[in-house]
């Protein structure tokens, strides 16, 4: 099928350029009801996404017009014909300011190392499954979960010579925990991903969601507070870079949505912590590592931003073209450097420590940030109570010139950085 | 005119009945499901344009069988040439996966064979244009025509973007006792205004959705300046101060609440896992008497509204909450076996490469018989909420997030013209309902949006309502 593309789209002389993104999926699926099996399923998918190009002038200017269309491998050769004809009028009209495909640089092909290549993807589930299910507490707090082994293949190609391929896993591990202790059953919810087979990794964090769930069975209301200082933890930390990522993208800055400036500050004259960070593509277990992104752009590790001054705009060779620029490429995994507060010493006056919301969000065009509390934690200067409900929101202008990082730091997925972020002097609305 | 079905389809027919056919010879249940959906997405802003396959676009198919204990699927995208060699490999592998899981004595839950009615049917939805007979080319000039309109109107706009997205699905549904096919059209639009001033950037927005054509794009003709004075009046904005409030829903929220309190929350695969609250509620009161709602594919026209859903079960109108009482919950086939009730038609899929779950279809609050001004009339001191960002649900323990765009402050029965954003709504369901004293009459439906269960399986859903007055606790 990928030579018939090639050869469909070398002789269409009314296009100025192509790329083929191949991807091959093979799965196995569990989906478990407390700790039996509910459903298995099995999948083996084959898919072409197919860009075609081309170039004109209006004005004195020039412009590259460009389609994209999936190609299923059930299609026939005529099928193809038309929809890739289809696609090359209407780059006719689809009208962008010129920019170069990427080069190639010579055939190549990498297989990331990973357990699970080591047999049939079905063959590790009972050795899972008893990772998952592992003791009392697992089987007793573990609603329900679904885990997901794929297999992927990926290869990239365009009319420029670029001609690479890439092999991986990654594994999706979704559950959800309940516990009860006097009042009402609480459940906590939990989506991780990863790219080896850490066992004691996926015990850990089981096991985590289960405490998670049995403080909050016993939480009280979350007050309302204002002036306290809140502790976002995990998740809702990672979630705050988010608006950093967004404003330090090429396709940000040539959008207008984005002032950030190499060499000057993104954290206004801030006297908290400085902001540090580094995209790493070959973060390890992190299911977004890939050595090359969708362009077929081979990747490094390049600083961002360094003491909260912008070092790189990141993106693909289209955006960074039009700054300029050389191309970073699209990387999907941060790495963000400690700060310089232990967490007991953010834990050291009142505080509010929020673990788990319904679905913290930042908005990375506005930097508003909010979420529903599920779990918190808050001490008042004498007692930690756990909490619940309730809100928090906030702008991250109003809070970026003096937040605190955590000296310790973790991994989730494609984040490598700090536990804890410190905001002073938030309102919550609570009871 | 009448949409049609997908050839591609209808050439494999004979194929996948055989499938079917073979299969069933070894397994006691087999179901095959096929799609070939064919879309594209239209876009223009201020720094150039795009027009791409839709992110819908899928061909392929899925096929469950029962395997003696409990039911195994496998999507696929390729039919080999050899059919007998490919059924017998089929065959093999849901052996092969079932004997593994078998011999590693892991514990399984037990199903009963699913009994099927036998069924013939087909649905092919009608639309005013069709998407073929108005050029690509055409499309993206009536959008870029929006956006210069919009980007005209101020000087603090960044952006001005257009969207529109025209999807036909065509599915087919076979198995032993059934065998039905359908192929209709959705489309929809959205206009997205960009200011900023100073540090302030903010966003304002409106969406266009149904089962329609090409004609959905009359509807985004007029409203360009509008969504550029929404955007602006957000640029002055200020934080709310957090409270509970006296609130007005408009029929965006209203929606979104009924999607996200109850919607969820009845989704029957919930039941099964002991994960809705709704469970110990059926037939009690969850809201006041003006609180009426309902879900099904057949409740509305709308990008949801199917014949069949992706199990092969025909889509009702499931009345959820009659009048403060909450009756029954919407399921899935598999579901509503281990549940001993009817499958309503809500079996869905985010593709035929994903497991179906209870998912909603057009989700909505119906009308009363109150005025939005005597509404607003009513309030000492409140706010109107507007414009939806995104919701989440918490059918376990009923909590609500709901991220909306704008409050507009009443005081004294009198919108005061002063604006907070954004306004971040939580709080209890049965609270929120409990309070509901006024609905209006007009029920609007929206369905530009995507709905995930949990963080993903994202199918598309409608949800809508009147305006509807209750108390909120807003941040």
């Amino acid at each position: 099928m990928k030579n018939l593309l090639k050869q469909i789209l070398t002789s269409m002389t009314n296009i100025d350029g192509w790329h083929i993104l191949e991807r091959k999926i093979e799965s196995s699926e569990v989906f478990y009801v407390k700790d039996a099996i509910d459903m298995n399923r099995m999948k083996n998918v084959h898919h072409f996404d197919v860009t075609v190009y081309k170039d004109f002038e209006e004005n004195n200017n020039r412009y590259k017009g460009s389609s994209r269309t999936k190609i299923a491998p059930t299609m026939s050769a005529d099928e193809i014909k038309e929809a890739l004809e289809d696609a090359a009028y209407a780059a006719t009209f689809v009208k962008n300011q010129h920019y170069p495909l990427i080069q190639g640089y010579g055939e190549q092909s990498v297989v990331m190392p990973s357990d699970l290549s080591n047999k049939h993807l079905i063959d590790w589930v009972p050795e899972i499954t008893k990772v998952i299910y592992k003791n009392e507490d697992t089987i007793k707090g573990i609603n329900s979960a679904e885990l997901f082994l794929n297999r992927n293949h990926y290869a990239i190609l365009n009319s420029e010579g670029v001609d690479i391929a890439y092999d991986n896993h990654d594994v999706e591990l979704e559950f959800i925990t309940n516990w009860k202790n006097e009042g009402e059953e609480v459940e906590s919810y939990k989506h991780i991903s990863f790219s080896d087979l850490n066992k004691e990794q996926i015990a850990t964090e089981i096991q985590t969601m289960i405490e998670i769930s049995k403080e909050k069975a016993s939480a009280e209301d979350t007050p309302s507070l204002k002036g306290i200082n809140v502790l976002l933890t995990g998740e809702p930390a990672k979630t705050m870079f988010d608006y950093y990522l967004t404003h330090a993208s090429a396709k940000s800055v040539y959008e207008q949505i984005s002032t950030f400036k190499i060499g000057e500050s993104v954290q206004g004259n801030f006297k908290g912590d400085a902001v540090t960070i580094t995209l790493e593509p070959m973060l390890k277990n992190s299911s977004h590592a890939r050595p090359f992104d969708g362009d077929g752009l081979q990747l490094k590790t390049t600083e961002l931003i360094k003491n909260g001054k912008l070092i790189n705009y990141w993106g693909g060779a289209r955006f960074a073209h039009y700054l300029d620029l050389e191309p970073v490429g699209n990387i999907d995994n941060i790495v963000v450097e400690p700060g310089s507060k232990s967490i007991e010493a953010m834990k050291s006056e009142p505080y509010l420590e929020l673990l788990e919301f319904s679905d913290f969000q930042m908005n990375g065009l506005t930097g508003d940030f909010a979420g529903e509390i599920r779990l918190g934690r808050y001490f008042d200067g004498h007692k930690v109570v756990p909490v619940t409900t309730g809100s928090i929101s906030g702008n991250i202008h109003q809070v970026q010139e003096e937040f605190y990082l955590s000296t310790e730091i973790h991994q989730i997925n494609n984040y490598k950085g700090p536990k804890t972020m410190q905001l002073l002097n938030m309102d919550i609305a609570g009871n | 005119m009448k949409v049609e079905m997908s050839n591609y389809l209808s050439r494999e027919k004979s194929k996948l009945k055989k499938i079917v056919d073979t299969l069933s010879e070894t397994f006691d249940y087999v179901s095959l499901l096929g799609t070939d959906t064919k879309g594209k997405g239209y876009g223009v802003q201020r720094t150039g344009s795009n027009l791409s396959d839709s992110m819908w676009t899928e061909r392929g198919f899925v096929l469950r069988i029962y395997n003696g204990r409990f039911y195994s699927e496998y999507s696929f995208n390729q039919i080999e040439e050899d059919l007998d060699a490919f059924i017998e490999t089929l065959k093999n592998r849901f052996i092969e996966e079932h004997q593994i899981l078998h011999h590693a004595n892991l514990k399984t839950i037990s199903y009963p064979i699913l009994q099927e009615e036998a069924i013939t049917k087909s649905f092919f939805s009608e639309v005013k244009i069709h998407p073929q007979e108005v050029s690509s080319k055409e499309k993206i000039e009536k959008l870029t025509k929006i956006m210069e309109e919009g980007l005209s109107y101020s000087d603090h706009l960044i952006d001005f973007r257009c969207s529109f997205e025209e999807v036909n699905i065509s599915k087919c549904f076979i198995s032993t006792k059934k065998d039905l096919e359908q192929s209709y059209i959705w489309t929809q639009g959205s206009l997205v205004a960009i200011a900023k001033k100073e540090n302030k950037t903010k966003f304002y927005y409106d969406s266009y959705a149904g089962l329609k054509g090409v004609e959905l794009m009359d509807e985004m003709l007029e409203d360009a300046k509008s969504i550029v004075d929404g955007a602006l009046q957000l640029l002055d904005s200020d934080r709310l101060i957090p409270g509970e409030y006296d609130i007005i829903c408009a029929p965006d929220v209203a929606g979104l609440i009924a999607h996200e309190a109850f919607g969820h929350g009845v989704e029957m695969d919930m039941f099964v896992k002991n994960r809705a609250k709704a469970l110990e509620y059926l037939n009690k009161p969850v809201g006041s008497k003006h609180v009426t709602m309902h879900d099904g594919a057949q409740a509305a026209s709308n990008v949801s509204s199917y014949l069949f859903d992706d199990e092969g079960t025909l889509g009702g109108d499931t009345k959820v909450i009659d009048q403060g009482i909450l009756k029954t919950g919407i399921s899935d086939v598999l579901s509503a076996m281990t549940l001993g009730t009817q499958p309503t038609g809500n079996g869905k899929r985010e593709s035929f490469e994903r497991k179906a779950y209870a998912r909603m279809t057009s989700t909505f609050f119906s009308g009363g018989h109150d005025q939005l001004e005597d509404m607003i009339g009513s309030i000492e001191k409140g706010y109107l909420l507007e414009g939806v960002m995104s919701g989440m649900e918490d059918p376990k323990n009923w909590g609500i997030q709901c991220m909306l765009m704008q409050g507009k402050e009443i005081v004294n029965g009198k919108l005061t013209g002063k604006v907070v954003s954004p306004v971040i709504m939580t709080g209890y369901v049965p609270d929120v309902l409990n309070a509901v004293e006024m609905v209006s009459e007009e029920v609007k439906f929206y369905g530009s949006g995507a709905c995930g269960k949990g963080h993903k399986e994202w199918v598309k859903t409608a949800d809508g309502g009147p305006y509807i007055k209750t108390r909120g606790r807003l941040g």
